[in-house]
């Protein structure tokens, strides 16, 4: 039994993997959160048509294939998916997983020890700076929570809230950003005047919004919009319990204006990594999106973009598939000195490698520099409702 | 800012704790049947409430696109045709070959068909949430106004009002059907004791087939509410009313009906009122405790009162 | 070459999570193989093996209560016995709840379990979980257990840093599979044992027969206490060897009741419950079938795209995963209903002073 379904799973692979350049990219694509993944998968997708388009990989135009698994948000999940992708699809690097938890978990359990590069394309927990332990393999495409959740703090005392509530789902990732945004508006000089997890996905929030509304006008709400954020949220206008709501990108979605209704949303600012129109590398990377009907500013769905692009440049600088040269091509490619390289420029970046020149990729998600953890620093933006759809503005 | 209105207790914590009440109430009768009738533990129960929410919204999408728009307790009737006709197909394919057998393979059965309705689901409509009503829900205006005028200001949006009404007539209905009709006694008295009801000559192939039926009218219109109230659909959220929806039923009684309801409304309400500030300015119980607020009801119940409190079989 | 190394390393890792989940079953068979008891929170107990491990072994974090940075098996032996304190606790309240109630019941205590573990966040880290949890074997290439005894005692931190370069990564991988397997042979073994012994025959009678049993002057509850204990420090150990496995647990998603209580029953079921050996292979069979499904459904979408160049394979693409719960569903269905008694049906003990003659299986 198990040999039959290893053999046809492996001629079923082979049809496709001749020859070709490997990534295997687990992806949440069940679990609790496929409503956010969604676009993201749709990015990486992109990235990978956008190369493939303009001459592929390598000197031969070969195909860069993304090998899709499922990690379902779940660290047992992903690593399954992430073995079968190292051990079965012999992938040259991993893109993704979405969730913290999980790619902590593949990491720990099977990439590190492979010695396979992982570029998580949304990973925000501060626990992944320190993970390693003198090895060089796990990158990020996404800021820290540590810095998201202090850029959130300056915006809520720069909008003149000297009080706020806070409500955040119980989940690795907002359980997280909420408590950075604590301390740092702590520090800053702002009462908190409440602080409580809620369950994600319950059917109402009343009586938490209720209860911890009592003592402020402004809430500050860290959750995802399909787990309970957008019902928490409309709980909250329903009851009137709150005037103004801040939170982190995992609301930040058009999903929220449809549902919501723009009208009912004027007093709602989110943050997001950088997503302003009018700097270059997001508005060549809203262009692209757009021609593609991929929501561009949706959480997390340029980091999405830029780590595939980041991984296909790092082959193609390292001239080889093999797995041992990526994490020091995924360095030279990502920061200075070099030729800027902005979303969608595959061949340009391919000349200028292919001449030996240095190229320093600027994401739509912010410049992608790493620095000696793996981390980027990330800008951040604040979108607020602007004639019916999320205006965002860098926040300097 | 809500300070201003007074009377935030009824208006925060005891409305929406009645709301949420209903529609476990409405769950919990189709559960407390099943167990009753059926003797077992159906876990697919919360999947045909979700299914037939979306169901009802297909119809409402359907035929909106037509240029017919129907209000959802209008599109709830023929979905819940289509979910009687999910229940019986079901029961005759997964559950009914098990019949004679242990209780485990059919409460495993059930199990199963929970995983194929909500992977079947999320195939056809996509695990993406589905806007139901967009927009937010003001209060009634005129209810707000009457009551404000005698110093008892109640806020209830119109959603919540179709909900209660609905709810008051399906139940209301189900005690007539119980009471009055042949089928109706016919069902408590396999209930009760299906040796005897044999016995007496019921068609049981019948009683079980009323089960199905009532427990599916009733499902439909406890998912249909949920999104009426939540305006939004979502793949799992079905599951996640199943188990208030079990401690409800236990709590009233296996196979009454009517504890059922009054269980369903005790687990909304303890649900809600758990976050209110009882000692001091902090929620009684930390609100990430929310879900276990059924749970920990549950199991006290079945073990201080299996029978629950209306007297209810206890195996 | 490299392929093939791969293809082992995959086996390997199929052995290893096959066998997490063959402990799991063997832990449920005791409670409903051999007692009939309905135990539908395995997660709960799995989630307290684990953390119980996770929180002794792990060296001192900042993030959640010690990191006590203990020898592994201190750590799974303490895991055992508290997954067996809790299911004694539980045990005394509950036990003598029949089947679906009992069922009912345990779900609601493992999601407590669960919702203590996620809100405590002082002693648990909460929903961020714990991380860096040593693996049998992988461990000792980790620093701080090189430089302290006993390996401390057989070379130098440079000599064995030195030894540890020269192994393949994957040096770890056989043995940690090796020692999964033999403990899960070890306790079939003492399953085995204990099933034809005298406790085990009463086992089945009063499974099969209570008041007869009672009547016999059997103490029916605490029989029935002592599996329900047995079988969770069986789960806690696997809890223990899952947590090795992952290496990052969170109350979440790990323990997830549809891919642990729910997978560990499908795989009894069909297996063959009350069969120790149907436990084993049931765990192996559906694992397998439910990891390599993937490899066969995103290996099936890139051939339907690349036949069918107008279809979307982005669609087919973020709905296959729910096709693969859709395949186990459907799977349990048919081994209900074409075997009863699962691949391998429970073969009854008889007494040893009892003519040599097998009971039929049972379950049809």
């Amino acid at each position: 039994m198990k040999k039959t379904l290893l053999a046809t799973a492996a001629t079923l692979m082979a049809t496709s993997a001749m020859a070709d350049v490997n990534i295997g990219n687990p992806m949440a694509m069940t679990g609790p959160i496929p409503d956010l993944n969604a676009p993201i998968a749709a990015a990486v997708d992109l990235a990978a048509a956008n190369i493939n388009e303009q001459g592929g990989m390598f000197a031969d135009g070969e195909t860069l294939n993304i090998i899709r698994a499922d990690s379902a948000c779940d660290p047992t999940a992903a690593v399954d998916a992430v073995t079968k992708l190292i051990n079965v699809n012999s992938v040259t690097a991993i893109v993704g997983p979405v969730c913290s938890g999980a790619t902590i978990a593949q990491a720990e359990s099977v990439s590190i020890p492979a010695e396979v590069v992982t570029l998580s394309v949304s990973a925000s927990s501060p626990a992944i700076t320190n993970m390693e332990d003198g090895t060089d393999l796990v990158f990020r495409a996404a800021a820290s929570d540590a810095y998201q959740g202090v850029a959130l703090a300056e915006l809520a005392m720069a909008n003149g809230f000297t009080d706020i509530a806070v409500s955040y789902a119980n989940d690795d990732y907002n359980a997280a950003i909420a408590e950075v945004f604590v301390q740092a508006y702590e520090g800053m000089g702002g009462t908190v005047t409440a602080n409580e997890a809620h369950e994600p996905n319950k059917a109402s929030y009343r009586s938490e919004v209720a209860t911890i509304g009592a003592g402020s006008d402004n809430l500050a709400l860290f959750s995802y919009y399909g787990s309970g954020g957008i019902t928490l949220m409309r709980n909250a206008l329903e009851t009137g319990a709150f005037a103004n709501f801040i939170g982190a990108d995992g609301m930040l979605s058009d999903e929220l204006i449809e549902q919501i209704g723009a009208e009912n949303l004027g007093t709602s600012t989110f943050t997001t990594s950088a997503s302003d129109d009018s700097t270059p590398s997001f508005g060549a990377w809203k262009a692209i999106a757009d021609a593609a009907g991929v929501p561009a500013a949706d959480p997390f769905v340029a980091n999405g973009y830029d780590a595939t692009f980041m991984m296909a440049l790092a082959i193609e600088h390292a001239g080889t598939d093999d797995r041992a040269a990526v994490a020091e091509s995924l360095r030279a490619i990502a920061s200075g000195p070099g030729e800027v390289i902005l979303p969608g420029q595959w061949a340009e970046a391919k000349a200028i490698l292919a001449a030996g020149g240095d190229i320093n990729y600027e994401g739509a998600a912010g410049n992608q520099d790493f620095d000696e953890n793996g981390d980027v620093a990330g800008n951040f933006s604040k979108s607020v409702i602007v004639d019916g759809a999320w205006a965002a503005e860098l926040i300097q | 800012m809500w300070d201003a209105f007074g009377f935030e207790f009824v208006n925060f914590y005891f409305i929406p704790g009645l709301v949420l009440g209903c529609i476990y109430a409405l769950g919990a009768i189709g559960i407390t049947l099943t167990f009753g009738i059926l003797r077992f533990a159906n876990f697919a129960h919360g999947e045909i409430m979700m299914s037939g929410a979306y169901l009802t919204w297909t119809i409402m999408a359907i035929l909106g696109a037509a240029g017919l728009a129907l209000h959802p307790l209008v599109a709830l009737i023929p979905a819940s045709v289509l979910v009687i006709v999910l229940f019986l197909a079901t029961d005759r394919f997964f559950y009914k070959p098990f019949r004679k057998a242990d209780t485990i393979k059919v409460v495993m059965a059930s199990f199963g068909m929970m995983l194929i309705i909500r992977s079947a689901v999320q195939v056809i409509w996509g695990p993406n949430q589905i806007t139901f009503v967009p927009g937010i829900a003001k209060p009634n205006p005129t209810l707000q106004a009457l009551t404000g005028d005698i110093g008892m200001m109640i806020l209830m949006p119109n959603k919540h009002i179709w909900i209660f009404a609905g709810t008051i007539v399906l139940v209301v209905a189900l005690g007539y059907l119980l009471n009055r009709t042949r089928i109706g006694k016919a069902m408590r008295a396999v209930s009760d004791s299906p040796d005897l009801a044999h016995v007496t000559g019921i068609n049981v192939d019948m009683v079980i087939r009323a089960t199905w039926i009532v427990g599916g009218i009733c499902a439909t219109a406890a998912g249909v509410f949920l999104v009426m109230d939540t305006q939004m659909l979502e793949t799992t959220m079905g599951f996640r009313m199943l188990l208030p929806m079990f401690a409800a039923a236990i709590l009233g009684g296996i196979g009454k009906p009517y504890g059922a309801v009054f269980g369903g409304l005790v687990i909304g309400l303890a649900e809600e009122l758990s976050a209110y500030p009882w000692i001091g300015d902090a929620p009684l119980l930390s609100p990430g405790y929310k879900t276990g607020v059924a749970f920990a009801i549950m199991v006290i119940m079945l073990i201080v009162r299996p029978q629950g409190l209306f007297k209810g079989r206890s195996f | 070459m490299e392929a093939y190394t791969g293809y082992f390393l995959y086996i390997l890792s199929l052995l290893t999570v096959g066998g997490i989940y063959a402990i799991f079953a063997l832990g449920l068979n005791v409670q409903w193989g051999f007692a009939g008891l309905f135990n539908a929170g395995i997660v709960g107990f799995a989630a307290v093996g684990a953390y119980t491990y996770a929180l002794l072994t792990t060296a001192e974090s900042p993030f959640h209560i010690g990191g006590f940075g203990l020898p592994l098996p201190v750590g799974m032996a303490v895991a055992m016995a508290m997954s067996a304190l809790i299911a004694g606790i539980i045990g005394l309240i509950c036990i003598r709840l029949r089947s679906d109630y009992l069922a009912i019941a345990t779900i609601g205590i493992g999601e407590i379990i669960k919702l203590i573990l996620k809100n405590e966040t002082d002693i648990t880290n909460g929903p961020r979980g714990i991380n860096k949890i040593p693996r049998a074997w992988e461990h000792f290439s980790e620093e701080r257990f090189y430089t302290s005894w006993p390996m401390s005692w057989f070379g130098t931190p440079e000599n064995w840093e030195a030894f540890f370069d020269g192994l393949p990564n994957w040096y770890w991988q056989p043995l940690f599979a090796g020692t999964i397997v033999l403990v899960v042979f070890i306790i079939y073994k003492m399953l085995e044992r204990a099933r034809l012994s005298p406790w085990g025959r009463m086992m089945t009678a009063i499974r099969e027969n209570e008041p007869a049993s009672r009547a016999a002057g059997k103490d029916v509850t605490r029989r029935r206490i002592e599996a329900f204990v047995i079988g969770a420090a069986i789960m806690g150990l696997g809890g223990a060897l899952f947590a090795q496995h992952l290496r990052l647990i969170e109350p979440t998603n790990t323990f997830d009741p549809s891919k642990v209580t729910f997978l560990v029953w499908v795989m009894l079921i069909a297996g063959g419950s009350g069969n120790n050996k149907g436990a084993i292979l049931g765990a192996y069979l559906i694992w397998t079938i439910w990891s390599a499904s993937e490899l066969l459904i995103s290996g099936g979408i890139a051939l339907i795209s690349s036949t069918f160049d107008t279809l979307d394979p982005s669609i087919l693409a973020t709905r296959a995963g729910f096709l693969r719960m859709m395949l186990i569903g459907i799977l349990m269905q048919v081994i209900l209903q074409r075997y009863p008694g699962g691949i391998l049906p429970e073969v009854r003990p008889a007494s040893p002073k009892a003519t040599k003659t097998t009971a039929g299986p049972t379950g049809d």
